[in-house]
């Protein structure tokens, strides 16, 4: 396990850099990037558009494969892991939340979430449980039927979130998880990410733009052209 | 094991959710592309069956029955034929017998004549080998103890739109009458006492007199020029064969599909161009499946990118894609054999095609309908298989954010 500064580190990073070709241009979205994020931590990346905060965390997120660099996530060396057990470790380690509610549309509320429960061969007993737990969190067992188009926006992001909660992930990732709510549906997703984050300890490492949204959060990692230019807690 | 059942319940799951709960309209055209394809595969082959079907039958029926026995190489007549008759009639399966001179005559009507076949029958007995007794278009079959009376074909009376008009003699109708000259010089005259059309050309060239008759023309007696036997099952000529052959028939015993040259060939072309239009109709309906397939997996690129963001495996995506395909492909298959029985079957029943074998309705081999069907859901789960498995190749970015 990653120790630093005494705290245990769930994430970290060492000169991370993702280069993109496009024709014959290169273009540098991640400069050289070395973080630290602490289990239980509730991080926001934030910065300008087109700073690099997506791509950061995608490649935290191993959805996409940094050009050099060095990702230790849970104490695991992910450069190290084949395509199929970075797959593996997505369904059993993370939680996904973006900023399209990602859901999908033939897939009833509950359905969606206990899916990746069944990937991890979970019985349907099992997993109509533990889906149905994980709705009642975010306040939405009653809606367990429902398909994606009887919900509204802020439903369907935290019929979203439910789904990252339901195999218990070491960390939940959220790209923008506000961007396309109201007010009042974009209060209600930060306020249930602070209280996983503080009822039962959830890693939660989530990109906004958002400048408010930093008062809600432990600690902001500011990028700017590809590279943290700031840490504020 | 069980990651590999727990792999397969996800992908059916999927699979399930995305047919039920997915757009009604595109699986109802999907299924019906299916169905589509698959009676196109079918109809061609259900055709050339029919014609096979058709010309067998009418072999059998108006021709040869389903064995012919004959003389030995060096004899021109079975002698006693009764005593042969005797010991094949009580054999299981042999429903009938039926011993009959043939030979070769001018017919003559009025300034019109030709070289035809005529074959001297018991007509008791050939009701028992053979159907031409019931395809009567004018006059009457004949009666065991006629004399002076022929029967003839349509082909050879003429006036009936045969195929053969040019060389029949010009419109003979029931009354009139022919002179015949038999090849040992023997001329006669006969009433025409019936016109008879099987719809096989061959059979419609024929010419009928009584064994009386013709025993009578040619001054000889208790002999057969051949012997037809009818057997209650179409395909197990080769087992009567044996069993004639062990109750000690000597003379030469062959089934109808030595005398059907015309079947074999045609069963030889019918599955040359079988082959050719079953391989163009599989390569038309995988394309069409492939398109169909591709289209709808595109459209679902995003769905798939989210999928394997939240860990489920590319192969459960794959998968779940052949198996919708399967499905849709096993839904046209059945969706086609309704097609095929419920409506093309019974239009052909009521409106024949008309061939010079006879009319054809289309035949569905249960074969060739497996065939199709394994085909097409092979075919199906290909087209299922290849646009998934390109689409789980891109990276996960481009699936979700890509253009």
């Amino acid at each position: 396990m990653m120790k630093r500064d005494g705290q245990d580190t769930i994430i970290a990073t060492r000169n991370l850099s993702r280069t993109y070709v496009m024709g014959n241009m290169q273009v540098t979205a991640l400069n050289q990037v070395t973080i630290d994020i602490r289990r239980g931590e509730f991080a926001a990346i934030m910065g300008k558009s087109g700073s690099g905060k997506s791509t950061l965390l995608h490649q935290l997120g191993l959805l996409d494969t940094p050009t050099e660099g060095e990702i230790m996530i849970d104490g695991v060396d992910i450069s190290r892991l084949s395509e199929s057990e970075q797959t593996r470790f997505r369904l059993e380690k993370f939680g996904y939340v973006f900023q399209e509610y990602a859901i999908l549309p033939e897939l009833t509320a509950l359905e969606n979430v206990y899916l990746p429960a069944m990937a991890l061969g979970l019985s349907q007993d099992e997993c109509v449980t533990k889906g149905v737990d994980a709705l009642e969190k975010v306040g939405l067992a009653e809606r367990a039927d429902h398909r994606p188009r009887a919900l509204s926006g802020g439903e369907q992001q935290r019929v979203a979130i439910a789904r990252a909660l339901i195999n218990k992930p070491k960390i939940l990732f959220a790209d923008e998880p506000t961007a396309n709510l109201d007010s009042a549906s974009s209060k209600q997703i930060l306020e249930l990410f602070r209280a996983l984050n503080r009822d039962i300890g959830q890693t939660v490492l989530m990109v906004t733009h958002e400048l408010e949204d930093a008062d809600i959060v432990d600690r902001v990692i500011w990028l700017a052209d590809g590279e943290v230019v700031e840490r504020e807690g | 094991m069980a990651s590999t059942t727990t792999e397969l319940k996800v992908s059916a799951f999927l699979a399930y959710k995305f047919i039920a709960k997915g757009n009604r309209g595109t699986s109802a055209l999907t299924i019906l592309i299916m169905a589509l394809a698959f009676v196109n595969l079918m109809f061609t082959t259900s055709v050339f069956d029919g014609m096979g079907d058709a010309t067998e039958k009418q072999v059998i029926d108006t021709l040869y029955s389903n064995i012919v026995i004959e003389p030995k190489d060096d004899e021109v007549y079975i002698k006693n034929p009764d005593s042969v008759v005797k010991k094949i009639i009580h054999v299981p399966g042999v429903i009938g017998t039926s011993a009959q001179y043939v030979t070769g005559a001018t017919i003559a009507y009025e300034e019109r004549s030709g070289a035809w076949s005529i074959r001297a029958v018991d007509p008791d007995d050939e009701r028992t080998v053979s159907l031409v007794p019931d395809m009567m278009i004018a006059g009457e079959y004949l009666s065991k103890y006629d004399r002076g009376e022929i029967i003839i074909g349509k082909e050879i009376a003429g006036g009936h739109g045969g195929s053969l008009e040019h060389i029949s003699l010009g419109g003979v109708v029931v009354g009139d009458t022919v002179e015949v000259t038999f090849t040992n010089g023997v001329r006669r005259e006969y009433r025409v006492k019936g016109i008879f059309d099987t719809n096989f050309i061959q059979s419609n060239q024929l010419a009928y007199v009584t064994e009386k008759e013709l025993e009578s023309v040619l001054g000889i007696h208790d002999m057969a020029s051949q012997i037809l036997v009818k057997t209650d099952t179409k395909g197990e000529e080769g087992r009567f064969l044996n069993q004639f052959v062990e109750l000690g028939v000597h003379e030469d015993i062959k089934p109808w599909t030595v005398y059907a040259g015309i079947v074999a060939t045609l069963t030889q072309s019918f599955s040359v161009l079988n082959t050719l239009t079953g391989a163009i109709g599989f390569f038309v309906a995988g394309v069409t499946i492939f398109i169909v397939i591709y289209v709808s997996t595109v459209s679902k690129r995003r769905q798939m990118g989210i999928l394997r963001a939240i860990g489920i495996k590319e192969s459960i995506i794959i998968r779940s894609y052949i198996f919708q395909a399967v499905f849709y492909a096993m839904c046209g298959c059945i969706a086609g054999l309704v097609i095929m029985f419920a409506i093309l079957v019974p239009y052909f029943i009521k409106h024949p095609m008309v061939f010079p074998m006879g009319n054809v309705t289309l035949l569905i081999e249960q074969k060739a309908a497996i065939v199709r069907s394994v085909g097409l859901i092979i075919s199906a789960a290909i087209a299922g298989f290849l646009p998934s498995w390109r689409a789980v190749r891109e990276t996960i970015l481009d699936a979700i954010w890509g253009d």
